[in-house]
Formats: structure tokens, C-alpha cells, sequence
């Protein structure tokens, strides 16, 4: 018998305002027109609750793009769950605010691109980062939980020293401080956003220092980088062990990335319970429990602690979703990593392009950098 | 952060409520949840922002009345400062 997932992450649409370049989202989006209803959301969180689901994260793509979001999270909140929001606040105001608070939102989270404007409106792709701060002083005036999120890479570490005191004036009870990991876009823009080696190790003693002086006021969850760690990350605490993800058009999917593995077929809601999708489809046993595994996986201690790794960063490195993770320093496959860390090493950075006037223009200064996050068609 | 001293008003942090059922009950936070039985679920079920730190002492020193009182005291003051770091109480 399998035990129930814990929590649902809802990607309630893939549209955004924001085009930033480490977003994990798939490349091949989904479209407005497929989005799953209210109703259908309804039933997606009734069921999550009878199933013992504890917590739905809703995101994107921008959850707020979704003119119903009120009436979700009040949806979500009803079936027992935990809502919680993670959002870049672009479309939300005091009003809007308030209404999800009263619909029973637990928890908000908004995305930093940086602590400086004009270097987090240039990775976003959008000129955000000031209504972000306004966003943040009024969530400090409703009774919620707020934790603000920061990927970090090649691109901002540099700066990380100056946005801690910076998070800290946004007065949240939590920042996750997260490196970008190598999906989507990131995988895409991967070149431009992977750290060296010594901008990590300042990162490291920069957050261990910050962790020890806001003890108590500040909590600082941080994800560090899988490409540089020698075993990998327990990626989605084990394939359909505790987590599932319904996407805008109602796929139920193990993880953010599991699109893009070949051969694979990903039930929907609007034809099947999440119930017996996650007990008995093909897709969730898949890589489940430890049957599928190769070596070194197979007779590694290890194994029930990472379950492997990722199997779509196998599939995307080595060409093969059964691999060992080729982040694992034990991987056959490892030297992928180690090159991808290499050349980080050893390739030098041009300048920043000149602020642009428009996406288009911005699209084009940056087009040999990187490639901006852009709509579902 | 120091640990609570007896004036304290020990209560769940925002963003941190109960869940559960009954006879699993558990205190949901952002990014998890944590199941409470016996001792540490009758604390928390006490950190209500009403009772001060010694009137919740007072009672499960009570409730106890076998166990030695400083012990009690100390481990529960412990118990909270160690969730107070973790943002799931306020005091």
C-alpha cells in the first residue's frame, strides 16, 4: 500500500507577467485555452483533502493571472488544506489582498529577482522589483505568513552580502534563499546562470553567517546547488512519494519537469481520480520504491535518502531517465556535471547589455546571454 | 532570541495553525507540518496567547505531579525556544 501524498502543487496557469530566466517551468507551456475551470480545481483540492493531502502550493506561471485565485484558495481552504501562495505580486493590491486573507490564505511567498532594481527587473525581464517592496509593506499589515523567496546564480551572487540586510527590511518570518536548479528555462539559460566555485563558497559562509545573527527573527531555508554537491538532491523527497503536481491543464505529474520524458504518459484529471492516479497509474509507479533502479543506485546506502536523484536531470544530461543522476559524484554519467562546472570556471563574463526600452528590445541586447521566459501561445 | 521568561505569551507563529485529525493532530506551517503527541502537544495546546509562560508551567506541573518541577520547567522552555527558532511559536 502506498501512503498518501502530502502536498499538492498546483500550477494554476503558466501565464506571467514576468519573463525571468531561471524559471523552471517546461518550454513547451501550457495554453490559456486549456486551463482546467474552477470547478475543476474544486474537485482536484476535495479530493486532495480526502486523500490526506496537508498542503496546496499554488503557483505558476503567475497564480494571480488567474481571475478566480479568491475563489481557489477559499475552494482549497474548505477541502482542509494549507494554502500557500507563491507569487511574484505582480496583480496583487491591499484589495485583492484582503480578500484572499479573508477567502483563508495561510501563507504568502513572493520571488526576488535581486536586492538591486535595475539587476532584478533585467533578470524578471519585467520592471517589478519596486512594486514587490510596495507588496511586501502591505502583507506586513494583514495577520499572514510571508516568506520571500531568492534564486540565486551566476548573475546576482555578487550582490548576496547586500540583500540580506535587504530581506531583512521587508520584515518576513522566512527567506528561502534557493541556487536556480537546471530545468526549463534554467537548463536553457544554464551557461549564463551557473555559479563558480568561489562565488558559492562566499554564498555558503555569507548565509551560514546570516543564519546564526537572525536566529529567531528571521528563518533562512536555503537550497544549494546539486551540480556542485557530490550526492545529489532527494528530488521531490522520491519520485510520487509525497508529492504530486496537477499543471494548468490538469496533468497529474510527479515533479515540475516530468514532461519531458520520453515515452511517458501523464494522466489527467478530467478523466481520472487523483486517487487512483496516484495509486495505480502507470506513470506514478514508474519510478517509484527502488525496482527500477540501475547501479551504483541499486546496492548504494544512499538510496532510500535520494532515491536516485532526479530522474528528468538523467534524462536531460545523459540522454537517459533510468541513469544514476549524473549530479551524483558516483554516477557514470558524472563528468557531464563536471564539465558543465568547468567551463563555469573558466569562461569569463562580458558586460551587462544597456537597459532596454521594451521586452523586445531586451530580448534582443540579452539574446546571446540567455533566452527570456515568454507566454504559452 | 532569549527563551521565555514567565510574563511570556507563548502562541503559534503566523502562518502556523493546527491540523490533522483528532488523533493525529498536527501544527501545519509553510513548508510542513509536524505531529504533536503527548507532552509537546499539551504544551502547544496551551500556547494560546493567553496563558503566560508560568501559568502554562503551573498547569502541567500539575498534570505531573510525579516528575521533579525544575525539570518540567526547563525542558518545556526548551521545547519552545527550539520551535521559536524554527518560526512555528511566538513568545
Amino acid at each position: 500500500m502506498v501512503s498518501n501524498p502530502l502536498a499538492l502543487i498546483a500550477e494554476v496557469t503558466h501565464r506571467c507577467p514576468l519573463h525571468c530566466v531561471y524559471c523552471s517551468n517546461p518550454l513547451e507551456l501550457a495554453s490559456a485555452e486549456s486551463e482546467l475551470s474552477t470547478a475543476e480545481w474544486t474537485s482536484v483540492f476535495q479530493q486532495c483533502g480526502k486523500l490526506g493531502v496537508l498542503h496546496a502550493h499554488f503557483t505558476g506561471g503567475e497564480p494571480l493571472a488567474r481571475p478566480d485565485l479568491t475563489e481557489l484558495i477559499a475552494a482549497a481552504r474548505a477541502a482542509g488544506l494549507y494554502t500557500n501562495l507563491i507569487t511574484s505580486g505582480v496583480g496583487l493590491h491591499e484589495q485583492r489582498l484582503q480578500a484572499l486573507v479573508e477567502a483563508g490564505l495561510d501563507h504568502i511567498q513572493i520571488s526576488f529577482q535581486d536586492s538591486r532594481e535595475e539587476a532584478a527587473n533585467w533578470i524578471a525581464g519585467a520592471k517589478a522589483h519596486a512594486h514587490k517592496i510596495e507588496l511586501s509593506r502591505a502583507i506586513r499589515r494583514h495577520k499572514i505568513a510571508f516568506t520571500v523567496n531568492l534564486v540565486v546564480h551566476r548573475q546576482n551572487l555578487d550582490h548576496l552580502e547586500e540583500m540580506i540586510p535587504f530581506i531583512e527590511q521587508l520584515n518576513p518570518e522566512r527567506v528561502e534563499i534557493a541556487h536556480a536548479q537546471y530545468y526549463g528555462w534554467a537548463l536553457a539559460n544554464r551557461a549564463a546562470l551557473l555559479p563558480t566555485q568561489s562565488q558559492l563558497e562566499r554564498a555558503v559562509a555569507i548565509v551560514a553567517d546570516a543564519e546564526k545573527r537572525l536566529a529567531g527573527r528571521i528563518r533562512i531555508d536555503s537550497v544549494v546547488p546539486d551540480y556542485y554537491a557530490k550526492f545529489p538532491k532527494a528530488c521531490m523527497g522520491g519520485w510520487g512519494r509525497r508529492l504530486m503536481l496537477v499543471n494548468p491543464s490538469g496533468k497529474v505529474l510527479p515533479c515540475h519537469a516530468a514532461e519531458v520524458l520520453p515515452g511517458m504518459t501523464f494522466e489527467n484529471v478530467r478523466d481520472k481520480s487523483l486517487e487512483w492516479i496516484w495509486q495505480e497509474s502507470t506513470s506514478f509507479r514508474k519510478f517509484r520504491g527502488e525496482d527500477w533502479m540501475p547501479e551504483p543506485c541499486r546496492s548504494c546506502e544512499r538510496r532510500t535518502e535520494d532515491f536516485g536523484g532526479c530522474r528528468c536531470q538523467a534524462f536531460l544530461l545523459a540522454g537517459d531517465a533510468v541513469a544514476t543522476d549524473p549530479a551524483c559524484s558516483l554516477a557514470p554519467s558524472h563528468s557531464i556535471v563536471e564539465s558543465a562546472v568547468h567551463e563555469a570556471n573558466t569562461r569569463a563574463d562580458g558586460a551587462h547589455p544597456a537597459p532596454a526600452s521594451s521586452f523586445v528590445q531586451l530580448q534582443k541586447l540579452n539574446a546571446e546571454l540567455w533566452s527570456y521566459r515568454t507566454n504559452p501561445e | 532570541m532569549a527563551p521565555p521568561t514567565d510574563a511570556s505569551l507563548p502562541r503559534l507563529a503566523p502562518g502556523c495553525r493546527w491540523g490533522g485529525t483528532e488523533e493525529n493532530r498536527m501544527i501545519l506551517f509553510p513548508e510542513g507540518a509536524i505531529q504533536l503527541q503527548g507532552t509537546g502537544r499539551q504544551v502547544l495546546e496551551r500556547c494560546d496567547g493567553q496563558r503566560t509562560f508560568s501559568e502554562i508551567i503551573a498547569e502541567l506541573q500539575k498534570q505531573f505531579g510525579a516528575a521533579d518541577p525544575a525539570k518540567i520547567r526547563a525542558d518545556i522552555s526548551v521545547f519552545l525556544e527550539q520551535l521559536q527558532k524554527k518560526r512555528i511559536v511566538d513568545y
